[in-house]
């Protein structure tokens, strides 16, 4: 624990006042999306209902029918449930064989991957609208998974490759010597040795499929359609909706930022591939 | 043999994945954007599918190139990215070095601040620019009313008419709606910036600020020779991830400037791809070029460390 050696009497009461009061700027818009979300739309955007009114359930329960909630978060847990399956999938046995196997090229390999994240999604819809629609898969939630799937490959197996790395290679050989079968290997040595790490990948990758806006806006219409495109499509109530759409809004984000809490040390060390711990 | 081939193997899926998932699409771009290509053209219906007749060389990048709207998105995304970058970087140095220290509700603390970066970027947009930042109905225009309404305040009101009246501000013009977005994703990715610098700070050698302190090194002395060097590393983390997904930053754009002229690259394209695929491509092949030039001074930067 990092505790400053000396600590003036004033800066014991100066400095978690000032760390209190930063954090609770940076709640703030959250909170208060949270406080009108149980406002009636006529009573959020009245100065005089600031903080005195009476609350109310309705933006909740109406939720179905104001904005068809479930429609759209339904097809958000599906593909979002089924993308963090399929990368992982992909991205395990990859991760495993890098660690554990390197050749000289892996390094490069790693790299180049990284560097398709660079590729600006923007350079390429249009080909992917015209290959999606003479496909026939425009707009389901197959092409929304196998998207989401792709985008976040990259990450997913950096992250698993961090974690494989600090693996004793011993351990792995022993299985050798004992027999086991790569696949062996995969199921009795590395899964339970490396569960955290997988756990928290797919935690991280499934924070990022739920939060994608741009494929999941442009490749989207009605059948696929996910929250962020609910979203995105009433970005503009002009101050009537004000009290349903922080309803919305709040159902959307809620499971994931209380997700996050959950998953803020491992972030660390998988945002920045292991770089920093 | 047998040990060269099963990894091979177990790598091959995800390369041939990404492989594919990068050329195909952008193999299309490259195409298309040396083509006439425009969906809607009832004088020139053939130019409304992609054919190698309709070869245009460099044309369609001599447009964009030409066009004022593509400078002023090539501008704004750059301003915006190094805008994010600079501001999360400063707050985040200036907060995890607030909250290194031991006090009540430490934990409480962490756990408000990281929760920004979790809220999806179409909530953040729509939160901001309608219950925050609306000039007549969001807590800006509540909050101007309500300073401007204390001139009629009695006894401290002559104070507050010597100043003059407040306006709102609106965001979505395009002046201003730049600033929106920039306000908007520093407030979500200050948190990831802190949450890093955070964790790098607990490992910092603490026997050598120690000794700073006995030396009688000041406290801004200790920031600036222990503090700050001992961050440098996560610092140029924090701007490759950033800048990863700050390029192509598109729903808070989306969300404020549309139906004004604020655009970044990405918004950029995508409109141009309602109607001119040609030249959408051409801007496209920019963007990549730009990624490229930011990738390689970045990955150069940051590679190595990574590898480490």
């Amino acid at each position: 624990m990092a505790i400053v050696a000396t600590q003036s009497k004033l800066g014991k009461i100066v400095w978690p006042v000032l760390a209190w009061t930063v954090a609770l700027l940076f709640f703030f818009p959250i909170f208060w999306m949270i406080l009108t979300s149980f406002k009636t739309d006529a009573d959020a955007v009245k100065p005089e209902f600031l903080f005195r009114f009476t609350p109310t359930l309705e933006n909740y329960t109406n939720m179905t029918d104001n904005y068809d909630y479930w429609r759209f978060a339904t097809n958000s847990i599906i593909t979002s449930v089924s993308a963090t399956l399929f990368t992982l999938f992909v991205a395990v046995p990859c991760a495993y064989a890098m660690a554990f196997n390197p050749s000289r090229g892996t390094k490069d390999i790693l790299m180049w991957m990284l560097s398709t994240k660079m590729l600006p999604a923007a350079a390429v819809l249009y080909p992917m609208i015209f290959l999606t629609k003479s496909l026939g898969i425009y707009d389901t939630k197959f092409l929304i998974v196998m998207v989401l799937s792709l985008i976040n490959l990259p990450i997913a197996i950096w992250m698993l490759f961090t974690y494989f790395k600090d693996i004793p290679k011993d351990i792995i050989e022993a299985g050798q010597m004992d027999g086991l079968t790569t696949w062996g290997e995969v199921k009795e040595i590395l899964v339970p040795l490396a569960w955290g790490g997988i756990a928290s990948t797919a935690l991280l990758i499934f924070i990022f499929c739920w939060n994608e806006a741009y494929w999941t806006v442009r490749l989207t219409t009605t059948e696929a359609a996910t929250l962020s495109k609910l979203i995105e499509g009433n970005r503009a109530p002009e101050g009537l909706f004000f009290g349903r759409l922080s309803a919305v809004s709040t159902a959307a984000v809620g499971p994931i930022i209380v997700l996050g809490w959950f998953s803020q040390k491992q972030l660390v060390q998988g945002l920045t591939f292991g770089a920093v711990k | 043999m047998a040990n060269r081939t099963i990894p091979r193997l177990l790598q091959t899926p995800a390369v041939v994945l990404l492989l594919f998932w990068m050329l195909i699409p952008l193999g299309m771009t490259l195409f298309f954007s040396f083509i006439r290509y425009v969906l809607n053209n009832l004088r020139n219906p053939h130019w409304t599918s992609p054919s190698i007749e309709n070869w245009r060389g460099f044309g369609n990048y001599q447009f964009v190139w030409g066009q004022d709207s593509f400078w002023l998105a090539m501008k704004n995304s750059l301003v915006i990215v190094t805008s994010i970058l600079f501001l999360t970087v400063i707050l985040g140095v200036l907060i995890a070095v607030l909250i290194n220290r031991s006090f009540k509700g430490r934990g409480i603390v962490r756990v408000l601040l990281i929760s920004p970066f979790f809220v999806m970027p179409a909530v953040n947009g729509v939160l901001w620019i309608n219950m925050i930042l609306d000039p007549v109905l969001g807590l800006q225009g509540i909050a101007v009313g309500a300073i401007n309404d204390l001139q009629n305040a009695p006894l401290v009101g002559w104070f507050f008419s010597l100043w003059p009246t407040l306006e709102p501000i609106s965001f979505r013009a395009t002046q201003t709606s730049s600033i929106a977005v920039i306000m908007m994703v520093v407030w979500q990715w200050t948190p990831f910036a802190i949450l890093i610098f955070m964790t790098s700070l607990q490992s910092e050698d603490q026997q050598q600020k120690e000794a700073a302190v006995l030396d009688g090194a000041s406290t801004w002395s200790q920031f600036r020779f222990l503090t700050l060097p001992h961050l440098g590393r996560p610092i140029a983390i924090v701007v490759m991830i950033q800048a990863i997904f700050h390029l192509s930053l598109y729903a808070e754009i989306e969300i404020v400037s549309r139906g004004n002229g604020n655009k970044n690259l990405p918004y950029y394209i995508g409109e141009l791809v309602n109607n001119n695929i040609g030249a959408a491509s051409a801007a496209g092949i920019f963007a990549v070029i730009l990624a490229n030039i930011v990738a390689i001074f970045l990955l150069r930067m940051v590679g190595k460390t990574l590898m480490e």
